[in-house]
Parts: C-alpha cells; structure tokens; sequence
C-alpha cells in the first residue's frame, strides 16, 4: 500500500518533531534573511532601481556596465586587489614570523601575544580613527619620520599613499590573529619530526624549510582563503579614514556598494555586490580544491 | 675568571632577541597609548610640536564632554544591549540545533546541514539591500528588531556548537533515554552542562562580532537614539572633524570593554580561534 508524501510528511514530523522543533529557529531566520534577500538580491541587480519608482528590468545592463565603463567601479575593483595583495603578502608574513619567535623558550609569552592580538579585538572603526589622528599633517607618524630624516606627507590626502596609508594601518590590527593561529599550529607540530631532522644532520633553516613549513601548510593555506575572502570585503577603515577619496583611490569594492546604496542605486548596488559574490566564490571553490588536495 | 666567548654570543643573541620583542611589542600598543594619552590632552596640545607623550596638563574634561555632546550613553547601551540579545539568541539556537544536527536522527539532516554550511560563501554584503527592504516592510528601519533579529543565529555558530557537542558520548544519552529522561531532558540536563566550554566561545565571538559591527547598524539605523558606539564614533568624526581630544575619549570607552574581556578570557579565545586550525 503506498502512503502519499503528504502522510508521509506527516509521519516524519511526528516522529521527529522535536528535532524539527530544534532547527525550527535557525531554519526560519535563515530562510527570511538569508535564502530570500540573497535570491532578491540577483532579482534586483537585473533591474535600474532608484527606490522611489518600481524597479525597472534591464538584463545584465548593470553587470555591462560595472565591469566595462565604469571607471569608478573598475577603481574600486583595482584598488581592493591591491589591498588584498599588499594585506595578506604581509600580514600571515608578521603572523609567523612572531609566531616562530614566540614558539622559543620565551618569558612571558602571553604578555607578547596579548600586545600583537590587542588590535584584533578592538572595532575597525576605533583603529581607523586612531590612526586617522597618526596621519595627521602633524600627527606622531610624520613627527616620527622626520626624526628619522625620512620624507613625510599629508597620508590619507594624497592620492598616491592614501590607500597604502589604510593597508598599514589594517595590517596592524589584523596580523595579531595570524600570529596566535600559527603559535598554536607551531606548537602542535611533533617534536620528533625536528629531532629526526637533527640527527639527519639539518641545520636551523633546513628545519625550517622541510618540517616546518610542510607542518604548516593546511594552516596557511586555510589563513590565506579566509584572508582574502575578508579582505575583500574591506570597508569600515576606509569610510571612516577617506570615505574612498581621494578621487576614489582608496574606494573598495564594498565602499562603491554602500556608495550607490547611499544615492538609492538599488539595482546597480547589488550587481557590484553579486560581482563581489562571484570574486568570493571562486575563492572559495579554490580552497576546496587545494584542502581537498591535502586530504 | 670571564665567560666563554659562546656563552656571551649567546647571552647577546638571547637580549637582543628580547629587545626585539619589546620593541615590537612596544610597536603594536603605541596608538593604544596615543588614544589613551590625547584623551587627557588640552584641545591645543593634540598636534603639539614636538608630541606630548605625557599630557601636561591633563584633563578629564573629555570624558565628560563625550556624553553630552551626542547621546554617547545612550550609543553604549544599545551597544550592550543588543551585543547581549544577539549573544543570547545565539547560543539559544545554535545549541540546540548543533545538537539536532549533531546527535538527532531526522530525514533531510544531511542536506539542510549541507546546505547551512553552504550559506557561509555567502557575504553579508550580497544581502544588504535586499534586507534593508524587508526592514522597511516589517516597519523594524530605526528599531532594535532590525538590529537583533537578522543576526540572532549563524550558521558559524551552529557549526560550532555542533563540532563540541559531537564529542559527548552516544552511551550518556542512550543511557539517560532508556532511563526514560524526554528529549527536552535530555538536553538540558546533559547536552548543555557538557557543551558550556562551546557555548564560551560562540559567546565571545558572537559579542565581540556583534560589538563591533559597523556597515549594517549605520545603514539601519537613523536617529541618534539608536546608533550603536562604532557608528557613533564615525559620527564623533564627521560631526566634530577637529575635536580630537572628544573623539578620543569615546574610542577608549569604546574599546574597553572588549579588552577587558580578553584579557579576562584570554584562554577561552585563544582556545575558540585556534580549535579549528590545529588537528590535534
């Protein structure tokens, strides 16, 4: 006798109804914010929307016109790759670097730990601001280079070190993460494999270069993708350091987002943010595929 | 009788590799301290040539400005208030689903897990707009509900939540079933003492995300009332571009809390971040 999907429906809830009761949160508030917007969201990219008008269809106009004449979004596009090269070239860099020093017999390991990670705690906007004050014209950054004898400038004003300005200043606050990963993943690697090595006759950095850094690779392989997937998203330090000026040279991508969010741009806003989308998700798919290769 | 020259390369070595820590350590807390310092600073001395490390004078006239100014009491409850709503509800539902997901047996469990897990490709930003309209349609723009509920669970966090409750023994929960406990029981009594060490963790990060967040309280929010303490120190900025000295005061009491906090727990964060990148 067959039983239709509705009994069958039925007689599943029945029996598993406190497990359904359980995910029962979590399902609905993904579904209304989560899985709906993100559907709206394609929905909208294809119309010209201003908000006050009811949106308008128009393709792939938006997506057109993003990628291929808009120099403002080709800017934002540009100068958030470069944020993202410049950011996670050095920042996993200090990571371990720090990291491979605190794993020595080192007093007072925590305190150093607690001085590098402190940032890392503290909102971006509160980093932003402080350091806004370090660039000043007559701020401590400039007194400090010209004790040096090095040359100084107006930092976040000037076109050409504006966004280099915000990358050192993101770089500061985030690297303290990579350096508390890579201490624990230091410390988790066998202490044969370097006694082993020792009696091959290695020295300090052959050590390094065969045991550590293969030990280290899933880590850093990890730390990279979830870096460049945030990174990517940078924008609280640039609106509160430059607004993305000057001259959109230190706009980011999510910055032009909010910018035409701003100016009521509902449909082209949300193609650049399913252009960022696409951007994250090939990233993505590129660490499936080289975790997958470790497995 | 002096030491062996190996001996005094190394002592060398060994301070100079301190120095090196302390310095760089030094490094890394000097805009802390600049924060801290201009704070007590007079307006004027702010840009002082050469920089005053030390105020002279001091004042705590800031700390008290900082609230009159903009209603900075009121940008630090709503912090805390919602940080907290959002940290409830996240343990609340990412506990008992990690257990659903984890140790219930339900058909479609697999894919829905799949599925949830899928949602963490998806970035805030894609969703945006779409959930700006739907505040708009709840009437919940400018309110607390628009604040709270869209971040009330976190597909993360049940992830989470679920990893530290697969850890619990089938034999204490098939045990207290045949003892007859009901499901409800069950959980409450066993699943949730065993998981608190998870439950610590997803409380802290979730805080800590939720204090700090930035692009969506600004956009959903629009009267003073509402603002949290990171948009109202953006507002610090734009509203008074040359009054270092307020807007410093509010950064400190904004970023207190959750320095506080580390360092209070700093074992249980460490621990949280660096469950996940180390296979033990």
């Amino acid at each position: 006798m067959e039983i239709s999907i509705g009994r069958q429906i039925g007689l599943a809830i029945r029996k598993y109804y406190i497990a359904y009761l359980f995910i029962l949160g979590p399902v609905v508030l993904t579904t209304i914010f989560l899985f709906i917007p993100m559907i709206s969201s394609f929905a909208f990219s294809l119309t010209e929307w201003s908000g006050i008008q009811p949106p308008e269809f128009v393709g792939l106009a938006n997506y057109q016109r993003l990628i291929f004449h808009d120099r403002k979004f080709i800017k934002s596009f540009i100068n958030t790759t470069i944020f993202v090269i410049l950011g996670q070239g050095s920042g996993p860099v200090f990571g371990l670097l720090s990291a491979l020093a605190l794993n020595q017999r080192v007093k007072f390991r925590a305190a150093f730990r607690t001085a590098y990670f402190l940032p890392v705690m503290t909102s971006l906007v509160v980093v932003a601001t402080i350091w806004k004050m370090l660039y000043n014209e007559s701020g401590l950054v400039n007194f400090l280079l010209k004790t040096v004898g090095l040359p100084t400038t107006r930092w976040l004003m000037n076109p050409s070190t504006a966004l280099l300005s915000i990358i050192v200043t993101s770089v500061w606050q985030g690297f303290g993460f990579e350096t508390v990963i890579f201490l624990a993943a230091l410390q988790a690697i066998p202490k044969e494999l370097y006694e082993a090595a020792m009696i091959d006759g290695a020295n300090a950095w052959n050590r390094f270069w065969h045991v550590t850094l293969p030990s280290l690779r899933p880590v850093i392989v990890m730390i990279y993708i979830i870096g460049i997937i945030g990174t990517y998203q940078v924008f609280d330090q640039i609106y509160v350091m430059t607004a993305g000026g000057p001259l959109y040279n230190s706009q980011s991508i999510v910055g032009y987002l909010y910018e035409n969010f701003h100016y009521m741009k509902f449909g082209y806003a949300s193609a650049v943010a399913y252009i960022l989308f696409a951007i994250l998700a090939l990233f993505s798919y590129l660490q499936m595929r080289f975790l997958g290769r470790e497995e | 009788m002096g030491m062996s020259h190996s001996r005094v390369m190394k002592l060398v070595g060994r301070t100079g590799f301190y120095l090196a820590l302390i310095a760089s350590s030094i490094a890394m807390l000097v805009p802390f301290y600049w924060m801290l310092s201009t704070s007590f600073k007079l307006e004027g001395d702010v840009f002082a040539y050469p920089p005053e490390w030390i105020p002279q004078p001091a004042t705590l006239l800031h700390y008290i400005e900082v609230w009159t100014s903009l209603p900075f009491a009121r940008f630090l409850f709503n912090s805390v208030f919602v940080a907290a709503m959002v940290t409830f509800s996240n343990v609340f539902f990412c506990t008992l689903a990690g257990y659903a997901f984890g140790k219930l047996r339900f058909p479609g469990r697999e894919k829905m897990f799949f599925l949830l897990l899928m949602t963490l490709m998806v970035p805030f930003q894609v969703n945006l707009i779409p959930l700006y309209k739907l505040m708009d349609l709840f009437k919940w723009i400018d309110t607390y509900w628009a604040l709270i509920v869209p971040g009330a669970t976190s597909a993360f966090g049940i992830y989470l939540m679920r990893q530290y409750i697969l850890s619990i023994p089938d034999e204490i929960l098939d045990s207290a079933r045949v003892d007859g406990c009901s499901e409800f029981g069950i959980f409450w009594r066993i699943v949730a003492p065993l998981s608190l060490p998870g439950v610590a963790t997803l409380a802290i990060f979730t805080f800590m995300g939720s204090w700090t967040s930035f692009l969506w309280p600004m956009i959903i929010t629009s009267s003073m009332n509402m603002r949290t303490l990171p948009v109202g120190i953006a507002l610090l900025q734009e509203y008074h571009t040359t009054n270092w000295t307020q807007t410093m005061a509010g950064s400190t009491i904004a970023a207190l809390p959750m320095i506080i906090v580390f360092l209070f727990m700093q074992r249980q964060f460490i621990e949280g971040l660096t469950a996940g990148a180390v296979k033990r």
